[in-house]
């Protein structure tokens, strides 16, 4: 019965199909801007005249190649293609301007591989009992899962912890520009009509990271990435016995990103934060995050990659989507006919299991497209003269953050925090934490505001927010990832006499 | 995650600076939360708005005590990042009027121009403006015909 599915997977049409959604998702999320969500939302109505299976294996090739195609911008030019490459920022453009790029490309390809292959393995073998995790989660888990990411900026701020809470607590107040998605305020727009729509998460994305990487590229004339002196392939000797070394950091990672994007709302930003962030906290002597450590790209890659088969779990089986491309693969689903529950595997398996092996094929066929498109992505990169260069990149944050609301605005206030990103960076403030507080904030708010709502109505707020065992697992795993550095370096510096 | 720009021996002035800034931007977001008409839309502001004011003055006083090295200026041509800054907020500002396509390719030979620090060559002068229309017409058609997106049209023309 299984390998009936497999081989519908397998028909010519079907392998050609997985094989144009990745390299088509691949491209699209490479562009700053075009996120995963668009690139599904777009191509969609291609599917509907397609047989149903065809059509899902089409939707969850270009989802995957989208994910992946993130890294390349992040890691070439210091703006993640997609909110949820953030993280393959901080070690991917380090390595990039070390001469690495491609070694950083490659590690993430294998890394958002054997990301997508757990992801869709658990898809495939316990989504049942996995959906019923995301109804454990209540607005209470969701807001301390929010400041669990929050937490990572404890672990990133190495000697200046108050310079990157006065950035998160920033990048949380800017998430409340607009209209208040709870009670309908105007907040914090001064009259203004250009803030009125709020501020656009993937606009500030690109204001804050690529505005002010443009800005310092003008400024001088050195090369933007080093350029090697000979052709290095594809790196790939480097990069297996890497992923060999990290097998534990894909694995965690690519866990966290499975369970991550079951919970709905979160998502691969979420996912890749958090799987950095533990990737950090476990980190090896000699490993330093966040100036060109390959396990910081696995991490967040495997991580983001495995969303996707995680956030089809819910989708699936409950009709609650995990991931907002999970929302469209889920009106596809329903205009092909076919009805989400906890029996649509015995009612129509037949389609759902064709398009989990198409998910598995559609990964697997993003290591050829994905090392092929990335290295030439780096060649074209690293050999642009910078007066081709910076015009294109700039034009292509401009038409990427339009697109997104098809909004003027969008475009003004993207380029003003950019600019506002470089100054605060000048002083020690990094974009990062503001990032991080903008994408949690609205996550944060949420969960607080019904939280406080149910806990004040039934007299119980400490038991709300205190009294929930998931709520207080992840309460201890924050407390953990915050104190745990403190804790080694104290222990170190006892150690250190003793050593003498 | 941490800054880029290194550092430098002396009092961190600027992070002084920025510090006193965020201060007076917490300051004013918690004013605004006083106008607002549901306690739901205060809370969470307001709460961000006390922790930026606390963190930036905790920042002040350990500037002040333990006078934490300052970060270093950076080399380069400030009219040239202006410029950048510039040219691309006045095309985003002239795009409803003369549209997305005659914006982008002012915009792009502008940059091309702040960008550049090779010396000419007739070759590149010929070559470099070709090859910013055809970036910017390629993106309009992929943009406005491929992915469906309307871009802005000009009231002028």
């Amino acid at each position: 019965m299984l390998g009936e599915h497999l081989a519908q997977a397998l028909t010519p049409l079907n392998v050609l199909l997985a094989l144009g959604g990745v390299a088509a998702g691949t491209i699209i999320g490479s562009i700053p801007g075009l996120t995963a969500t668009m690139a599904v939302a777009v191509l969609v109505p291609l599917t509907f005249t397609m047989d149903p299976a065809s059509a899902l294996i089409l939707l969850g090739a270009i989802y995957t190649g989208a994910i992946y195609g993130g890294a390349y911008s992040a890691i070439l030019l210091n703006t993640p293609g997609t909110p949820s490459a953030i993280g393959t920022t901080f070690d991917g453009y380090p390595m990039a301007k070390c001469g690495d790029g491609n070694l950083a490309v490659t590690v993430a390809c294998l890394g958002s591989v054997v990301g997508g292959l757990v992801g869709a393995f658990f898809l495939l073998t316990l989504s049942p009992p996995l959906s019923e995790v995301a109804l454990a989660f209540g607005p209470v888990e969701y807001f301390w899962l929010a400041i669990f990411g929050l937490s990572l900026i404890a672990a990133l701020s190495e000697g200046a912890l108050a310079k990157g809470l006065m950035g998160a607590s920033l990048g949380l107040l800017l998430s409340c520009v607009g209209v208040a998605e709870i009670s309908a305020d105007v907040r914090l727009t001064f009259g203004s009509q250009t803030m009125i729509g709020g501020i656009e998460v993937v606009s500030a994305l690109i204001g804050l990271y690529c505005i002010p990487v443009l800005i310092d590229l003008v400024a001088t004339p050195d090369r933007h990435l080093k350029v090697e002196s000979e052709q290095r392939g594809f790196r790939l000797s480097e990069a297996i016995p890497i992923m060999w070394r990290e097998k534990i950091n894909v694995v965690r990672s690519s866990v966290i990103g499975t369970v991550v994007g079951i919970l709905p709302g979160a998502g691969g930003s979420v996912a890749g934060l958090v799987a950095y962030a533990e990737a950090r906290r476990a980190a090896r002597q000699g490993q330093k995050y966040g100036t060109g450590e390959p396990g910081g790209v696995i991490a967040t890659e495997s991580a983001n990659n495995a969303t996707v088969g995680g956030g089809l779990i819910p989708t699936l089986v409950l009709g609650i989507p995990g991931t907002p491309p999970d929302a469209i693969i889920l009106g596809a689903l329903l205009v092909q006919g076919v009805r989400t529950g906890p029996q649509l595997f015995e009612s129509q398996g037949s389609i759902v299991y064709t398009f989990i092996y198409g998910l598995f094929l559609a990964t697997l066929l993003m290591l050829p497209v994905g090392l092929l498109v990335g290295r030439y992505a780096y060649k074209t990169v690293v050999t642009l003269p910078k007066a081709l260069l910076v015009p294109s990149v700039a034009f292509m944050t401009i038409i990427g953050s339009y697109a997104i609301r098809n909004s003027v605005s969008d475009v003004i206030i993207m380029i003003s925090l950019g600019a506002v990103g470089w100054v605060l960076a000048r002083f020690g403030i990094a974009a990062s934490p503001i990032v991080l507080g903008i994408i949690l904030g609205p996550i944060a708010e949420q969960g607080f505001v019904q939280a406080w709502t149910i806990g004040s109505a039934t007299g119980d707020l400490a038991g709300m927010f205190f009294g929930r065992p998931i709520s207080l697992a992840i309460i201890l795993f924050t407390l953990f990832t915050l104190f745990l550095p403190l804790l080694q370096a104290r222990i170190r510096a006892r150690r250190m006499p003793n050593a003498e | 995650m941490q800054s880029d720009a290194p550092t430098t021996e002396g009092r961190d002035v600027g992070g002084l600076v920025a510090a006193i800034v965020l201060v007076l931007i917490g300051a004013i977001a918690l004013y605004d939360t006083t106008g607002y008409a549901d306690m739901d839309s205060v809370v969470f502001p307001r709460t961000v708005a006390i922790a930026l004011i606390l963190s930036s003055l905790g920042y002040i006083v350990y500037a002040i005590l333990r006078r934490p090295p300052a970060e270093a200026h950076n080399t380069g041509s400030t009219l040239r990042r202006v410029s950048l800054v510039a040219v691309m907020l006045v095309s985003v500002a002239a795009m409803p009027w003369i549209g997305f396509v005659a914006s982008g390719i002012v915009a792009f030979l502008c940059l091309i121009l702040v960008a550049m620090h090779d010396p000419w060559t007739w070759q590149k002068a010929i070559v470099y403006p070709l090859v910013g229309i055809a970036i910017v017409v390629g993106f309009f058609a992929l943009f406005r015909y491929g992915l469906l997106v309307p871009l802005p049209k000009g009231r002028l023309f």
